[in-house]
């Protein structure tokens, strides 16, 4: 019973999703740097392209108020202009302040790999070579080789040592790097130990480079995202259990709290595009988008916000309401991992199904077979409950698997 | 006397076609029952509710008094049944079905068993699946034997079998249960076979019983007349002695209780004029018909 | 003795689908090894590492419908010949309380079925050790563990479903598995059922005893 309760859960909201399910469209949002201030752009059944103040833009007026972002299309078209804000502009210093950078939730809610491969940060050749081994952080730093599958002692002794030299309280919490070679260098990885302190830990010709990041008192970290853009300026952004945004600088490992305001790391969005003059900060989530555009000193310039209808709000939505009492689902668009997740709908809309469901329910009962009625009345009773709570999944499950006891 | 079946107020509905209502009879321990009817009349439905596989509307069978629907373990070791069309694991052989069944039953007897095995001509390690009819009926007979239940149930025991097989089946079943003074409650759609096994027979039409009497008294008090009319045209009245009547035209079979003295007085009485007024000898079959028609 | 004869009905019904299975079941984990091996020497063992720990390479993903084939074929070799002319009248005759029948079907069953799937789960985790580190294996029984559930649970809906008389019913049950078994098999990155096993593990416990309710309406004369 709680099975078909449960299949019918799962099965039909997604059913009628698929069948009337729209698209949101959520509005790009750029700060320009020729105008100072935001550019949107909404898709949709027609473009529409304005800035904050409601003028309209064709295409090629959109484009060259976000020269940053379009140049390559500013240069083809031959209208990209010489100098922006005074300055003149050279497209390599452009390309290289250029940067990109999205958080989504399954970033941070997914599951560790638990080895990494430590690279070689100054191995003296052009590409990075993937190592033959990888390590683990756990009662010590262990390197296992890939080819026998053997730990190397040797080489595990010397890294444990290092780190716990420098105070690493073992195992390791958060191991946050860019496992790949496909970057333009390596630095290694930060890693989170078990007493919250936040080191950075790299290979420097085959040597052990530990170094302890100092902290402000009690901050703790939800996620750390490490970055490989050409400015080199900072190792990784990191977001702290408040939902605050900071930068690890590079080299003099400074923390640099983002003037953009927290938002929820669970379940929202963020984006940050740096370019030449300016940071965009995007924050998405159900319902609102929320740019913050910083200058390239990290200090806050502008903001701006908008909301709209949430799923459950449109017509389909209400639709959704009235029918069903909520979802029953294992994947979750925010994480990797699978769990069962009970989405209540936000109004009790369905109660009134429910009760007609179980009345319509009562009807056929007493109708049908009134002397069954009397006989199993707690039966009954059980099913009518079942159908008040869940609604059409407890009316279809009571009448799949039927409560009929005879006698 | 101690009853091994007692029906009470037996009621059934398929839906909202009634079966029988209010159906009552007893089986009285060691006495064979036949149960008779044409198809469709309730005969599988009543084997299925004493095997607790059917739930009356309403009323209850007891068997050693316990309620069927409810049968204890224990009970159910002292009733041997045999399905329609002697269903059987059959996807055993006779070596692995009788050790299979005599882990249930404390009195298992292999003896009976295996000499009716011993009869069949199959190989010991053929599934029951590829064996005719005939020897299936065997297997299943003998691991009811060898199970020496009290009471037997069988439903439908002729069907399939060989006029052979059947005489067989029969004459070894009636000499089984007079020796150990069983119980049998049997059902069957050949009638003839019915007559060399039971002692009571119990006849059922659509929703009612018919007759519940020991087949001798059955065959006895049960008489078919025959006799021409001398006017083509004339009526009988279907008075209430008159079980049943058939005529095609002129002749006229009658069957009743009464006796030939009694039918010929009220021809008489009424002014019908016959001729050729005879009483028939019956088997079981001419009775069964006679008592619940040819349709 | 009545245990051990109900045993040798199930045994002699399931032996020859249940070794068959089972034959194959251990070829199909030895395939993936061989497989495993083989990539190991041709992309490198670092290399092979990366793609499962970073790019969700799920290397055991043959044995995803495995077990589920499993359970239908045990449920349909165990239950099916109780069908056939309605011959679960013959086990429910048997001097055992009935649904004390049905359960020792199932218990047989299920041990069958665990007993099967322990070989092939510890032949999994035994050759994986050779070539693999424990958080890549732990990953994978995260993995694998959900699909060995959906096993047992199409066992027991399989049992639900075969013995149920009226044939309407059974395409409703056969709809609400269609439904329910999918949230076993769900496309996960490896390791992301952890946190849904407990609750996949308890609904399948739940589970076992459904075939009960297709033998109570049997037994109550549903046809």
């Amino acid at each position: 019973m709680l099975v078909a309760v449960m299949a019918a859960a799962t099965a039909l909201p997604q059913l009628y999703w698929m069948i009337f399910g729209k698209p949101v469209r959520t509005p790009f949002i750029m700060y320009s740097c020729v105008d100072d201030l935001f550019m949107i752009q909404r898709t949709g059944e027609t473009m529409v392209r304005e800035d904050t103040r409601g003028n309209q833009y064709t295409r090629e007026e959109y484009e060259e108020k976000l020269p940053m972002l379009y140049m390559r299309q500013l240069m083809l078209s031959g209208t990209m202009m010489d100098t922006i804000r005074g300055i003149a502009i050279d497209a390599r210093e452009v390309n290289n302040a250029r940067s990109t950078f999205r958080y989504k939730p399954s970033d941070r809610y997914t599951p560790d790999p638990g080895l990494y491969p430590l690279f070689e940060a100054e191995s003296g050749r052009a590409n990075l070579e993937m190592p033959e081994d990888y390590f683990r952080i756990t009662w010590r730093m262990e390197f296992t080789d890939a080819k026998t599958n053997k730990v190397d002692e040797e080489k595990s002794r010397l890294f444990s040592a290092a780190l716990y030299h420098k105070g690493f309280q073992f195992p390791a919490v958060k191991i946050a790097g860019i496992p790949t070679t496909r970057k333009s260098c390596d630095e290694g990885y930060l890693v989170v130990d078990a007493a919250h302190q936040l080191f950075h830990v790299k290979m420097v010709r085959g040597k052990p480079y530990v170094r302890n990041v100092e902290l402000p008192e009690g901050l703790r970290f939800e996620h750390i995202a490490c970055v490989d853009f050409r400015d080199r300026l900072y190792y990784a952004y990191l977001i702290d259990k408040g939902g605050e945004t900071w930068i690890l600088t590079q080299d003099d490992y400074m923390l640099v709290k983002l003037p953009v305001g927290s938002f929820n790391p669970a379940s929202e969005d963020m984006r940050i595009y740096g370019d030449f003059f300016n940071y965009n900060v995007i924050f998405n989530g159900d319902g609102f988008v929320r740019a913050v555009a910083l200058d390239k000193d990290f200090n806050k310039i502008d903001e701006y916000g908008e909301t709209w209808k949430i799923r459950m709000e449109l017509p389909e939505g209400k639709a959704f309401t009235w029918l069903f009492p909520g979802t029953l689902k294992l994947e979750s668009p925010n994480s990797n991992f699978l769990k069962f997740r009970v989405e209540v709908n936000p109004v009790a809309r369905w109660i009134w199904l429910s009760l007609a469901l179980a009345a319509l329910h009562f009807l056929l009962l007493s109708r049908g077979k009134g002397y069954t009625l009397r006989k199993n009345l707690t039966g009954h009773l059980a099913d009518l409950a079942i159908i008040v709570v869940s609604g059409i999944f407890g009316f279809l499950a009571v009448n799949i698997f039927p409560n009929r006891f005879f006698d | 006397m101690d009853y091994a079946i007692e029906c009470i107020n037996l009621t059934h509905y398929y839906g909202k076609k009634l079966v029988y209502e209010n159906l009552n009879f007893q089986v009285p321990e060691g006495t064979i029952l036949g149960l008779l009817g044409k198809n469709g009349s309730g005969k599988t439905t009543t084997i299925n509710i004493l095997n607790g596989f059917l739930q009356p509307r309403s009323g209850r069978c007891l068997i050693y008094g316990e309620d069927s629907q409810r049968l204890s373990p224990a009970n159910k070791a002292r009733i041997g049944f045999l399905i329609e069309g002697h269903i059987q694991y059959s996807f055993m052989d006779i070596h692995q079905i009788e050790k299979f069944y005599s882990g249930f039953y404390p009195k298992w007897d292999r003896e009976p068993y295996w000499e009716l095995m011993s009869k069949l001509k199959v190989t010991p390690h053929q599934k029951i699946s590829s064996m005719s009819c005939g020897q299936r009926s065997q297997v299943a007979l003998g691991l009811i034997l060898a199970q020496d239940p009290d009471l037997l149930i069988l439903d439908d025991f002729s069907m399939g079998l060989d006029p052979g097989y059947r005489r067989l089946f029969i004459d070894y079943l009636r000499a089984y249960a007079k020796a150990r003074h069983k119980t049998i409650f049997t059902t069957s759609h050949i009638v003839q076979d019915m007559e060399r096994l039971i002692d009571d027979v119990l006849i059922m039409d659509y929703n009612r019983v018919l007759t519940q009497r020991p087949v001798e008294e059955f065959m006895r008090e049960f008489k078919q007349f025959s006799f021409e009319l001398e006017d083509e045209k004339a009526e009988i009245p279907q008075d209430g002695f008159v079980t049943n009547l058939e005529r095609v035209k002129d002749k006229v079979e009658l069957y009743t209780y009464q006796s030939e003295e009694f039918v010929r007085g009220y021809l008489h009485e009424k002014g019908i004029a016959v001729r050729e007024f005879r009483q028939v000898e019956m088997g079981l079959e001419d009775a069964f018909i006679g008592l619940t028609g040819k349709y | 003795m009545l245990i051990r004869s109900m045993i040798f009905k199930e045994w002699v019904k399931v032996r020859w689908f249940l070794l068959l299975y089972t034959l194959l079941a251990v070829l199909a984990v030895a395939y993936i090894f061989i497989r495993v091996r083989h990539d190991i020497t041709f992309h490198e063992a670092n290399n092979y590492w990366y793609f499962i720990l970073f790019q969700g390479h799920s290397w055991f993903r043959l044995l995803r419908y495995i077990p589920l084939a499993g359970g239908l074929v045990l449920a349909v070799a165990q239950y099916f010949p109780e069908t056939v002319n309605k011959r679960i009248k013959l086990t429910f005759h048997l001097p055992v309380e009935e649904n004390r029948s049905l359960l020792m079907m199932m218990q047989f069953g299920t041990l069958c079925l665990l007993a099967c799937f322990l070989l092939l789960f510890l032949l999994l985790c035994g050759l994986s050790r050779v070539w693999f580190p424990t958080e890549i294996i732990f990953s994978a029984v995260v993995s694998v563990t959900p699909w060995f559930l959906a096993g047992f649970a199409a066992y027991y809906l399989a049992a639900l479903i075969i013995l149920e008389p009226v044939w309407l019913r059974r395409i409703l049950y056969l709809l609400v598995a269609a439904a329910f078994v999918p949230l076993y098999l769900t496309g996960s990155v490896p390791g992301g059922y952890g946190p849904a096993i407990l609750a996949l593990f308890l609904l399948t416990c739940l589970l076992s005893v459904a075939l009960l309710f297709s033998g109570y309406r049997f037994r109550k004369g549903e046809m």
